[in-house]
């Protein structure tokens, strides 16, 4: 390894893209690739042992929920490392997220061929982002901090009991389940569930967990 | 955020768009009054100095594209962020613009969340700034002078925002925000009319709430959080 080469772990959910992104790579020089990591336990394990300056980073790797959240799980644990995500999805709530975990490149997957200058630009300190991704991570910036107040204020008019039987009714709890659960009669939590309804204004329990997840008041 | 201002798009003549320039300083209201005036597709309907006057002065604005520049630097009994969110529940359909000068993501944050459709910074471009206003008017979210790559932490500073938001209740906020200031608890009770042992029971709620030990340690969190604003002015 060249003192000066950056290091770079590649971490794909397919072969396939690992191959075109590694191509990429080679393409520009002073690039070094020290390894490859086919899930999120690999590449943690590579990025706490190996250090390398930058990581292309799948957002579908094994776990598609969990591929992005590998860089807060780094982040948490001290390890500085730049990212550059490659991604199916250009719409602004995806950008937006990984924006959140620190990324610093956004490639759509459909142009990997420029993975390798992406990469380049992020070690140098520089950002890899599409004005319009970024247009569109703005875009929902904005849906999210109107979600994030709507939801601050229906929570400030939610009772601990009536928050607490939103949780049970998200998980799919019946009335009866709840009421015994609680210690109440399934009459008193229809009596909740109705004021509830009317707080998030919705009329139906699938609105009203779809409702609550928006607004934050559970996990979605 | 580095769009490309054209001018041409959005002047095609239809109602003009209406300004409502709010900053406490006159000259900084004078400055975009000229530049807006100046434009043929804009003119400033209205001007105050403080939330106050700004409230009474919207009452007289018949228009239906109307962008409320809110100038942050705004001090007094309420400040910019009491303005953009009492503007929000009075005048849905007007849009809101902050506007500050090399302001910090936490900020921005705080003023997206009382409900701003948008930030400018005053050191941008002239054309970039009337850009700005012109696609508020248009419903957009406008991000005008943040470096790139604020988006992520404003979206984080919008989030603990909420978090420590809905953990509070409105009076612990308010004595937080006291204590910011680095008054005592005989100070603080004295400014809200209370007792000071009223004071120590919310200031030790608020402790247990937020999981920290100290006041000093709740008033980093509050600051982190953009709830309250120690110091540093933001504008």
């Amino acid at each position: 390894m060249s003192d000066d080469a950056v290091t770079i772990v590649i971490a794909a959910g397919h072969a396939v893209i690992g191959e075109v992104v590694r191509r990429s790579l080679l393409a520009q020089p002073g690039l070094e690739i020290v390894g490859e990591a086919r899930d999120r336990a690999a590449l943690l394990d590579a990025c706490r042992g190996l250090h390398p300056d930058v990581i292309v980073l799948d957002d579908h790797l094994d776990d598609p929920e969990r591929s992005l959240g590998a860089l807060r799980a780094l982040r948490d644990e001290g390890v500085a490392v730049a990212a550059v995500v490659i991604a199916d999805r250009t719409d602004g709530p995806s950008v937006l997220r990984a924006l959140r975990l620190g990324a610093r490149g956004y490639v759509r997957k459909t142009d990997l061929r420029g993975v390798g200058a992406a990469v380049r630009v992020v070690a140098d300190g520089g950002r890899a982002i599409d004005p319009e991704f970024e247009q569109a991570a703005v875009m929902a910036l904005g849906t999210f901090a109107q979600q994030a107040r709507e939801g601050s204020e229906v929570q400030a008019t939610l009772t601990p009991r009536e928050h607490q039987i939103l949780l049970m009714v998200s998980q799919g709890f019946t009335m009866q389940q709840a009421g015994h659960r609680l210690g109440i009669s399934p009459r008193t939590v229809e009596t909740h569930v109705a004021k509830l309804y009317r707080k998030l204004g919705v009329r139906s329990r699938v609105q009203a967990v779809a409702r609550a997840a928006q607004l934050g008041l559970i996990e979605p | 955020m580095s769009r490309r201002p054209s001018e041409t798009a959005s002047q095609r003549p239809r109602t003009r768009l209406g300004v409502v320039v709010v900053d406490p300083l006159p000259v900084v209201r004078a400055g975009l009054a000229m530049l807006i005036e100046d434009r043929p597709d804009m003119e400033v309907v209205a001007e105050a100095g403080t939330p106050e006057e700004c409230l009474e002065v919207m009452g007289r604005v018949r228009r239906n594209r109307v962008v409320v520049l809110v100038g942050l630097g705004l001090r007094g009994e309420h400040d910019a962020s009491w303005l953009i969110r009492t503007l929000r529940e009075r005048f849905p359909a007007h849009a809101i613009l902050g506007c500050g000068a090399n302001t910090d993501a936490t900020t921005i944050s705080r003023v997206l969340f009382m409900g701003a459709d948008g930030f400018v910074d005053k050191n941008i471009d002239p054309v970039e700034f009337l850009q700005s206003l012109r696609r508020a008017a248009d419903r957009e979210m406008v991000l005008a002078g943040p470096a790139p790559g604020a988006v992520g932490q404003i979206a984080d500073g919008i989030q603990r925002h909420r978090d420590l938001e809905v953990r509070l209740t409105e009076r612990e906020r308010e004595v937080l925000s006291v204590a910011a200031e680095g008054l005592t608890a005989r100070e603080i009770a004295s400014r809200l009319g209370v007792r000071e042992r009223t004071v120590t029971t919310h200031l030790a709620r608020i402790y247990g709430k937020l999981g920290v030990g100290s006041r000093l340690a709740a008033i980093r969190m509050a600051t982190r959080a953009g709830l309250v604003s120690v110091g540093a002015s933001a504008d």
